[in-house]
């Protein structure tokens, strides 16, 4: 027999125009808490999900369960093996009834006129919640539990499975602290049983709580496995952040120029609190911090398509009120979503339809109809200045590689002449070459006078390009300073709450919040 | 106790009695079993089409060709009865042609749904279409009337058990089948279980392609008995007589408590929303009020209705992204 119950190996995934993964390892031993770790995009994900038999990896891929070869090729395959895969957006059905929540999917693949066997469902159901000591009633539709009862109405699905290895993702990230303690309370007793947990988790306190190994994951690549006793969190976040793709690290002076926007009192209940910042002319500002602190709903809040519940706004100086993206465009804000294909661009139109598209009301001629020449003429500038390749103005946006549509997502919100431009991950999913030249243009817009906002969770991207640095934490700001005295460690503690000190602050800030709501 | 007052289901029975006991009092014979057994068997086609309609409906899907399909099939029946002899033994085929017929027809929109992922509502605009110039120009539009029918089926279709007609029996039967399906079989399951959340359902291993492809084969056959129920009540086939009938059944689901956005309906419920425009209509029709104003109200109805749905969706939405923040 086998020390281990997982061993996956050379696991390498491709999407178009992106390695998600390349040659990642992750062995997991019988009974162990093993963290799985790494920043954002650094492939977690990619690799639970080929786990679960949701995505297929490339060729070559090797997978032993107890140390005997396996197949994984959809989801049925992981489950009959004893995986069971908590999901941060947990897979329950919010319509049907716990105890069948806990049983569903043990009769998958058999026959479809079977007739389901309620007394079964009621027997195992009840059995996994008595062994996880959770007091709700079976009968109870999910969707009226809290989302830490249903957080264990998961794993009491896992259970009734008989799982061998339970993955949780970031399972503590939508929880109060009372409920954590809990939730470790239980993963400590499903341990002390035999059943390994691949544990996925930002906080780096829980981890080295929990677990008894690390596995390291950066930019789809292993970096390595750790036993926790030969590692500390310094450590750590250094191989969760040193990288081998580096940018040279933005070298401006700090500006001093007039101020253009500036940011007062931002609050909405549950996405983030007493948000303020200011922009200077010719600054690029970026705001980083984990997915989930807040970045995006605060952008999306300046730009009105997500109600604040309040705070004020000043373009050079004067009080602006935005209340929709209709106001913000007419005010001068530009905001370019992270999802640029979905958000940003007609996919099917030319190059020059998406470009005008902001400003189509602005190119009539006498007639009242769209001059196509003026908007040809303006389109092929943009095309010129942002050297779109292949210039082609007729080519329809979706026939661009990312950079590129990036570009044209970028020069339709020219078009519209903006003061300030908020842009969001600005490089997901982009080849490094491209990257460097948007951010080589973001930095040549800065320059020629528009406040860019730059929100990104790729830290040396955000040296790259930011004069200034804001970093966000459970809806809050956690720091600020100048590029040139910031460094990827100092953010990521910013971050995360890294050190031991801030994470007892962190913890009873966190208390104050779930009092307050 | 108190679960059974929260359920939709309860409020529609809830207005369903409020409306009758105001026809009480408007007419006499709004309460008499003879109106009523009336106004339940001139329903039996709706409501057999409803039931079907409401698995694709918790599927977060719908079907708009269910009349053209119903009224293919009944064409078919109309040519069957050329060929078949006039004995008891047809009447039995029928059951057995019809519904396969329909079944064929259903499992076509099921492929192009599930297999090549169409959305429904053009799939079903599409096979409407089809279906409905077919069968215009293969009956040049003619009305068949009993005089062509053979004498067992016009038997069969008289005949009462306890004072009740034949075809109440067959929703009842259809009902009761379609509840046990749905509550108690695997793949009646599953069909709650795509509706309540895809992705879930994909993540714990449910085929939801063949769960697509059931509900709608499952509508055509269906479809198939609703067809022979409709030329058993009106005794004759008729190809324009059931056009616009998929509103009609697509507002009962509705009101019967039926989620447009899926996850949510029930076989009582939808009964419940068929035995309501039913009864609305009846009423109408004995306060003698035009015709063009039912049709007003029943649209009124049904907007409210789905409006209200979707704000309580809406509202229970909003609760539940709270919920997961505030944490």
């Amino acid at each position: 027999m086998s020390d281990y119950i997982l061993q996956m190996k050379n696991i390498s995934k491709t999407f178009p125009g992106v390695k998600a993964l390349d040659n990642v390892q992750l062995e997991v031993k019988k009974g162990e808490v093993h963290a799985l770790i790494g920043e954002n995009g650094a492939g977690k994900s990619t690799l639970i999900k080929i786990l679960a038999g949701i995505h297929q990896p490339d060729p070559g891929a090797e997978f032993y369960f107890e140390g005997k070869d396996a197949e994984i090729k959809k989801p049925i395959d992981a489950t009959l093996k004893g995986v069971s895969i908590i999901y941060q957006d947990l897979s329950l059905f919010p319509n049907l009834s716990v105890a069948e929540n806990i049983y569903i999917g043990r009769d998958s693949g058999k026959k479809a006129w079977k007739k389901v066997n309620w007394k079964n469902i009621k027997r195992i159901s009840e059995k996994a919640l008595k062994e996880l000591e959770v007091d709700v009633d079976i009968n109870t539709k999910v969707e009226q539990l809290s989302i830490a009862q249903q957080q264990l109405i998961e794993i009491a699905r896992a259970m009734a499975f008989e799982s061998k290895l339970i993955v949780m993702d970031e399972p503590t990230s939508s929880l109060s602290s009372s409920e954590v303690e809990k939730l470790y309370r239980v993963v400590d007793k499903l341990s002390a049983q035999g059943i390994s947990i691949i544990f996925i988790s930002h906080k780096l306190k829980e981890l080295f709580r929990l677990s008894d190994r690390f596995t390291v994951l950066r930019d789809g690549k292993y970096v390595g496995s750790y036993d926790v006793d030969t590692i500390d969190e310094a450590k750590l976040v250094n191989l969760m952040v040193g990288r081998e793709v580096t940018y040279e690290k933005n070298q401006s002076q700090v500006k001093t120029g007039e101020v253009i926007f500036e940011v007062r009192d931002f609050s909405k209940s549950g996405n983030f609190k007493d948000i303020s910042f200011q922009l200077r002319e010719g600054e690029v500002l970026g705001i980083t911090g984990l997915v989930g602190a807040g970045r995006t709903e605060l952008a999306q809040s300046i730009f009105g398509i997500n109600k604040k519940d309040q705070g004020s706004l000043e373009i050079h100086g004067e009080p602006v009120d935005i209340r929709s993206s209709e106001d913000a465009v007419k005010k001068g804000v530009a905001y370019v979503p992270e999802a640029r294909q979905t958000q940003g661009l007609v996919l099917d139109q030319s190059i020059i339809n998406n470009i005008s598209l902001p400003v189509i009301d602005k190119l009539n001629n006498k007639f009242k109809f769209i001059d196509r020449k003026i908007e040809v003429e303006m389109a092929q500038q943009y095309i010129k200045s942002l050297d779109v390749r292949p210039s082609l103005p007729e080519l329809p946006a979706s026939k661009l590689s990312g950079g590129n549509q990036q570009k044209v997502v970028i020069g339709k919100w020219l078009s519209a002449q903006p003061k300030i431009l908020i842009i969001d991950e600005p490089t997901n999913g982009i080849d490094i070459g491209a990257k460097t030249e948007i951010h080589k243009l973001l930095r040549r817009l800065a320059n020629e006078g528009i406040g860019v906002i730059m929100i990104s969770s790729e830290l040396p991207e955000v040296l790259a390009v930011s004069d200034r640095i804001l970093v966000m934490r459970n809806g809050k700001i956690s720091g600020e300073m100048d590029v040139n005295q910031a460094t990827q460690e100092k953010i990521m503690n910013y971050a995360l709450g890294g050190n031991g000190k801030q994470h007892e602050s962190v913890v009873i800030e966190k208390e104050k919040v779930s009092q307050e709501v | 106790m108190k679960s059974l007052f929260k359920q939709k289901e309860f409020s529609i029975l809830a207005i369903v009695l409020l409306i009758s006991s105001i026809l009480t009092f408007v007419s006499p014979v709004f309460l008499t079993v003879g109106n009523l057994l009336d106004l339940i068997e001139g329903n039996v086609v709706i409501g057999i089409l409803a039931i079907g309609m409401t698995l694709i409906i918790i599927t977060s899907d719908i079907d708009v060709s269910v009349a053209a399909v119903t009224t293919a099939v009944a064409v078919s029946i109309s040519y069957l009865f050329g060929f078949l002899p006039d004995s008891w033994i047809s009447v039995l085929l029928l059951f057995l042609f019809a519904p396969v017929i329909g079944l064929v027809m259903g499992l076509f929109n099921g492929l192009l749904v599930s297999k090549i992922e169409i959305p429904a509502i053009v799939v079903t605009l599409g096979t409407l279409n089809i279906i409905a110039g077919l069968v215009l120009y293969i009956t040049n539009g003619n009305y068949v009337n009993s005089t062509s029918f053979p004498q067992s089926f016009l038997s069969f279709s008289n005949i009462e058990i306890l004072g009740i007609p034949i075809l109440i029996y067959l929703l009842a039967i259809v009902a009761v089948g379609t509840w046990f399906i749905l509550k108690h079989t695997l793949i009646g399951r599953s069909v709650l279980a795509i509706g309540g959340n895809t992705q879930s359902s994909v993540r714990v291993g449910i085929n939801y392609q063949r769960v697509k492809l059931f509900v709608f084969a499952y509508m055509g056959f269906l479809a198939g008995i609703a067809a022979i129920a409709q030329t058993a009540y009106t005794k004759a086939v008729d190809p324009n007589g059931m056009i616009g009938l998929e509103l009609t059944v697509i507002a009962a689901v509705v009101l019967g408590g039926a989620n447009i956005h899926g996850g949510r309906g029930s076989i009582h419920g939808t009964l419940l929303g068929v035995l309501l425009l039913a009864i609305m209509q009846n009423g109408m029709i004995l306060a003698r009020i035009d015709t063009y104003w039912q049709n007003v109200v029943t649209g009124a109805i049904i907007v409210i209705a789905v409006s209200y749905d979707q704000i309580s969706y809406k509202r229970s939405q909003d609760k539940l992204a709270n919920i997961e923040v505030e944490a």
